[in-house]
């Protein structure tokens, strides 16, 4: 088992709130958070791509994580929503400056697509309506074969009653064609109050159809294997912060 | 499309049912086989204040020391090994690691170091160990055991000359640790603590006073199984000071007392925290003997031992781990006549208690 991680927490231009959000996600015990940056671009007017600030500028001093002696690493994310293929431009220099890659595909078309060709380390399954395309096994197991990872994001099923019967029924079909594989479970915390702690988490896994050990690996393992898939795309990390990531982990 | 929830994560509860002045009893080998124990609350209906022989024998629990950021090939130290191993017994416990998270390391009595540790960790020390019983899928911990007082882990020997280089250069396993040493207490310990950053610490001990508390009625005879849920139940909820009104406007706590139920006027509720001997765990439950043997209201004490939660072995050096939640915890009910009833319960990632 590894160490337990969030990677979805929203990113907001309010740095109290995110840092409470950072320190709450310290308090519950997840030792590596990522900060998502949603990038939606639309038709209308070219829109540029966020750069990441960094971490040094949004919190002083990172708190330790519960129980261990150990300060809390943050990431950072980008999230792409794509309504057309144009959206996605491979290999942009933009992307170099995110530890972690992610699209949410919203036709069948761009979800087979995503799966079998993209560079991307995490696939977004859209959790706030009914889905607008079904699973199919071919695309689902060409992105496990290659490393990548669906993610069932749990906020919007607390935020609103009529979300969180689609996050549930979203996950079981997800879970249906994945059989319980590459599958990470993240919150999309705004406020530092729709975070949960990872035990938590687990077990609002069983509900969305994963076994005992699937639904902890969910939280630890698998995230960790996203990580490790993203470095091993060549993605040249200025900062080199993976070199800390096995030294850090062997301690 | 639906999810099947009837599957929840396993626990296993033992149940022993026998007297003191059997011969054949199993409850020393049971208590010391618990090597680390974390918590001891005790139970007293009927009492409001501690009576003095329970009371010094809680204040004396042995001491134990917690050494920050111990690199773990100290523990292979030869002169350590020569004063505090071979002499008596050490206790030793990795503190603040996460046993399903980080790598965890133990020091059992009998002189077996244990390490628990993930994939990379173990292939980078590179010493012969097996895969953990509660892998799922993959591979992903490993247990390392070895026995310090075996002859091929001798000092300048083969095995031990591979584990030091290994813990020394290639992977510089450090943590925070707890040490305790039975009988002689710090004085063999005091070379290796010198040369880090220790502190002593006693055991804390809190009592908490309560009035009128409904209690099931216990007679010697005939606990059925499912009442030892309830009643292990009810018995949590009272350490833990829940409420077991269950009144329906309020929404906190929907735990009751099991029927058929009494109401004690007062009862007491001692615990004590720290790195805990089985030997003075002992020590307390014959001190309990001889309180119980006088004429009282309640003739009834019950005693809860919890184990760490983030050891890496239980019972008799078994793995331990955590799938939801790390109990390991025997519970002690004593009754005036010498008898008792034992139950030695544990979570999902563990085997089964002796």
């Amino acid at each position: 088992m590894s160490v337990f991680m969030d990677l979805n927490l929203s990113y907001t231009a309010d740095r109290d709130a995110l840092q409470s959000l950072i320190e709450s996600a310290a308090h519950l015990g997840f030792s590596t958070v990522a900060i998502n940056y949603v990038f939606e671009p639309t038709a209308k007017k070219k829109q540029e791509i966020p750069t990441p600030t960094p971490i040094s500028e949004l919190i002083d001093q990172l708190p330790i994580v519960q129980g261990r002696s150990r300060p809390i690493r943050v990431l950072n994310r980008l999230t792409i929503v794509m309504s057309d293929s144009s959206h996605f431009r491979p290999n942009a220099a933009e992307y170099r400056s995110f530890d972690l890659l992610a699209l949410q595909p919203t036709t069948e078309k761009l979800f087979h697509a995503a799966c079998m060709l993209y560079d991307v380390d995490i696939i977004c399954i859209s959790v706030t309506e009914k889905l607008p395309f079904f699973f199919k096994r071919a695309p689902v197991n060409g992105a496990v074969d290659r490393g990548l990872v669906f993610e069932v994001s749990y906020s919007a099923a607390i935020r609103d009653s009529t979300m969180r019967r689609y996050t549930i029924a979203n996950a079981i079909s997800l879970m249906e064609s994945c059989k319980g594989k590459s599958v990470i479970l993240s919150s999309a915390a705004e406020k530092a109050l729709e975070i949960r702690g990872p035990y938590d988490v687990t077990n609002l896994g069983l509900l969305f159809g994963l076994s005992d050990g699937d639904a902890k690996e969910a939280v630890s393992s698998t995230c960790r294997s996203v990580l490790l898939h993203a470095v091993s795309v060549l993605r040249d990390q200025e900062d080199g912060q993976w070199d800390h990531l096995h030294h850090e982990e062997l301690q | 499309m639906s999810v099947d929830l009837d599957q929840t994560p396993r626990s296993l509860l033992v149940c022993d049912r026998s007297s003191f002045l059997d011969e054949k009893n199993r409850i020393s080998s049971q208590v010391e086989q618990l090597h680390f124990n974390y918590k001891v609350s005790v139970l007293l209906p009927e009492c409001s204040s501690a009576p003095s022989h329970l009371d010094s024998v809680l204040n004396s629990f042995s001491s134990f020391y917690l050494i920050r950021k111990l690199p773990i090939y100290e523990l292979l130290d030869k002169h350590f090994l020569e004063t505090a191993v071979y002499q008596g017994s050490v206790y030793g416990l990795s503190y603040r690691t996460r046993i399903d998270e980080d790598n965890c390391v133990a020091l059992m009595p009998n002189g077996r170091l244990c390490l628990s540790l993930d994939k990379d960790s173990f292939q980078v020390l590179g010493v012969e160990g097996k895969s953990s019983r509660f892998n799922h899928r993959t591979n992903s911990r490993y247990v390392v055991s070895v026995d310090l007082t075996d002859s091929s882990m001798a000092p300048g020997g083969r095995g031990y000359m591979r584990l030091l280089t290994g813990l020394r250069s290639r992977l510089h396993l450090k943590s925070d640790f707890l040490l305790s040493h039975h009988p002689g207490g710090g004085a063999s310990l005091q070379p290796l603590l010198s040369r880090y950053d220790w502190s002593e610490h006693r055991p804390e001990i809190s009592t908490h006073a309560m009035t009128h508390l409904s209690c099931p009625t216990l007679l010697t005879s005939d606990l059925q199984s499912r009442d030892t849920h309830s009643f292990l139940e009810w018995l949590g909820a009272v350490d833990g000071d829940i409420s077991c009104v269950n009144s329906s406007s309020s929404f906190l706590s929907s735990f009751v007392c099991p029927e058929p139920k009494t109401t004690l006027s007062r009862a007491l509720r001692v615990s004590i925290c720290g790195l805990l001997l089985p030997q003075d765990v002992h020590r307390l439950i014959q001190e309990i003997r001889s309180y119980l043997e006088q004429p009282r209201l309640e003739s009834w004490v019950s005693l809860t031992v919890h184990g760490f939660a983030d050891s890496p072995v239980s019972w008799g050096g078994r793995e331990h781990g955590v799938l939801r939640g790390g109990e390991n915890f025997y519970t002690l009910l004593m009754f005036h006549d010498h008898t008792y009833h034992l139950h030695l319960a544990t979570g999902a990632h563990d085997s089964c208690p002796p």
